[in-house]
């Protein structure tokens, strides 16, 4: 159990090196919300009326960031792609650690990335929306758990993918259902009863609605449930991508 | 539970190993026993069954049948102890173009769970004359310190068994003496047992102890490169006369020279084909022979490892062919 830890922290420190000089990443990543926030948002936010009441704004705002979390991970399940392609991951797999502890260290690192980057949008945003961090519990929660989920969903593309092209088109075919049934851009309340279900079933709808409460205090969904939903989903994800990684790599 | 290998274990045991990819017969029952300590080379032909082979030893394949032990562990039953006692380096590229050498040497002393990793790391560094550059990512390496870089990491943990796939492939000449004579001092101060796959004929027999002979799928021969090429009988002499020979004089004086084996007419009616051992040696000897039938010219053909492949397969070794690979 100590080397599965120690393995993990090796891989992580690894992909933070990795990260840390990755200034596209960084400058990307909070481009993005904030261009979503201000040019949508402010242009939305006086005809938009929720049902739940919340200004648009802040609705918009949190989903976004959501957003940013989900695609960070998926994101975080291509660096194995790229691992692949550049020859390293052999490396990796042919030395005496789990194949659990390499996706646990690729997890860690981008959890640790997106906190990063949603804590200074959360700073940003606060100074023109109402965006804040009332329940911060809840934002480690939906941020670390939609993170494990979302590298799961990417390895587990990524152990039937050889290119990071396809895996990119792929990604996005995949990823844009869940985004648009989580509630990220309106209230999961306001779908059609068809599409509602679709929505229950996408661990998303959850996280979403937990970062949320995190940063203004509202949500649609119990918070009990939500949490429960969510990690049971994220710690099913994470074991399929394990033992497909686990298959494919042998 | 895993069993304990004796220190008389070969370093590599393989018996009747089988390995398809689809249609395609990748190893046929190979048979192979490499020593403890042993510099051992596998050559053959692109196809041959070289990589299969490393991927199966290294626990990255599955052989469909036949087993392989290594450091005296089963590959398949006792995957990370194997793991644990063998380094490698692949033939396509490795490494993370991003990280700095000192950062890829760091990174495998922490999966290898080493002690004193700063002072071996930088060990390891000066050791293949890349201690000027241990800090810059190693995008900006050429083809010969990215080699040095991968040799260095599969070494640095100290493994009983080195596995090399190709090491030298693409290289320019300078940066394949470079890493001949790395991996010869590296052979003669420890106690590593090397393991390369290699399709030069020149790489085989001027780094080799051993070499073992891989076409389709199947060892055909092994041995010292010595032997390989001793086996074959000596050396060929083909001796040129200014004019075609009336009746068999220039034979028979050869054939009484020391050390000759044969003589033979060669296609051309004016020249002679003499199979003679210690070749250089005997040449004097054999000129003084024919000189009253006035020599013309002379060639010596020493066997090397291409005559020793077309002998024990029958056909010759392919040249490389591009878009071989998958």
């Amino acid at each position: 159990m100590s080397t599965f830890v120690s393995d993990a922290l090796a891989i992580f420190q690894r992909e933070l090196l990795r990260y840390r000089r990755d200034r596209a990443y960084w400058i990307g990543q909070l481009a993005f919300p904030l261009g979503v926030v201000a040019f949508i948002g402010f242009g939305l936010n006086d005809v938009v009326r929720l049902p739940t009441g919340t200004d648009y704004l802040g609705h918009l705002a949190s989903g976004v960031l959501a957003l940013l979390v989900g695609s960070s991970g998926v994101g975080g399940g291509m660096t194995l792609i790229q691992d692949r392609e550049s020859g390293f991951l052999r490396v990796l797999l042919v030395a005496p650690v789990s194949r659990a502890s390499l996706v646990a260290g690729k997890v860690l690192a981008r959890s640790l990335a997106s906190l990063a980057l949603v804590g200074v949008l959360v700073a940003i945003l606060s100074t023109f929306t109402p965006l804040g961090l009332p329940h911060p519990g809840a934002v480690l929660l939906a941020v670390v758990a939609v993170t494990v989920a979302f590298v799961a969903l990417g390895i587990a593309l990524g152990a039937f993918l050889r290119s990071a092209e396809s895996f990119r088109m792929l990604a996005a075919f995949v990823t844009l259902p869940l985004y648009f049934l989580s509630g990220i851009f309106y209230p999961v309340s306001t779908l059609p009863a068809a599409t509602r279900w679709l929505s229950y079933a996408n661990p998303l709808t959850y996280g979403v609605d937990l970062l949320r409460y995190g940063l203004l205090g509202v949500n649609e969904i119990p918070l009990a449930r939500s949490a429960a939903l969510l990690l049971a989903l994220t710690l099913g994800c994470a074991a399929l991508s394990v033992a497909l990684f686990d298959r494919e790599s042998r | 539970m895993e069993s304990r290998p004796t220190n008389r274990a070969p370093a590599i045991d393989v018996a009747g190993l089988v390995k398809h990819y689809g249609d395609v017969v990748a190893v046929d029952g190979l048979d192979l026993r490499v020593e403890e300590g042993a510099f051992f080379g596998l050559l053959g032909p692109n196809g041959a069954g070289k990589t299969t082979t490393l991927s199966i030893l290294t626990t990255l394949a599955r052989p469909d049948a036949g087993r392989a032990r290594v450091a005296g562990r089963d590959v398949l039953a006792e995957r990370a102890a194997v793991r644990r006692e063998l380094g490698i380096v692949f033939q396509e590229p490795s490494l993370d173009r991003e990280l700095t050498a000192r950062e890829h040497l760091d990174l495998q002393a922490r999966l290898y769970h080493l002690d004193e990793r700063a002072r071996r790391v930088a060990a390891a560094l000066e050791r293949v004359d890349l201690a000027a550059h241990a800090d810059r990512p190693v995008r900006g390496f050429s083809g010969g310190m990215k080699r040095r870089l991968e040799i260095a990491r599969g070494l640095l943990h100290r493994p009983r068994l080195l596995f090399l796939d190709e090491p030298t492939l693409g290289l320019d000449v300078a940066a394949r003496a470079a890493i001949w004579a790395q991996l010869r001092r590296l052979h003669a101060e420890g106690e590593t047992t090397v393991f390369l796959t290699t399709h030069s004929m020149e790489e085989a027999d001027a780094l080799c102890q051993r070499v073992g002979i891989l076409d389709r799928g199947r060892l055909v021969v092994e041995g010292t490169p010595a032997e390989l090429k001793g086996a074959l009988g000596g050396d060929v002499v083909v001796l040129g006369f200014e004019a075609a020979a009336a009746g068999d004089g220039p034979a028979r004086a050869l054939a009484a020279v020391q050390g000759v084996r044969e003589v033979r007419p060669h296609e051309d009616a004016r020249r002679l084909r003499v199979t003679v051992s210690d070749g250089p040696r005997r040449l004097p000897a054999l000129l003084e022979a024919a000189r009253a039938w006035r020599v013309s010219d002379v060639e010596l053909h020493r066997p090397n490892l291409e005559h020793v492949f077309l002998h024990h397969t029958g056909h010759p070794f392919e040249p490389e062919r591009l878009g071989d690979r998958p």
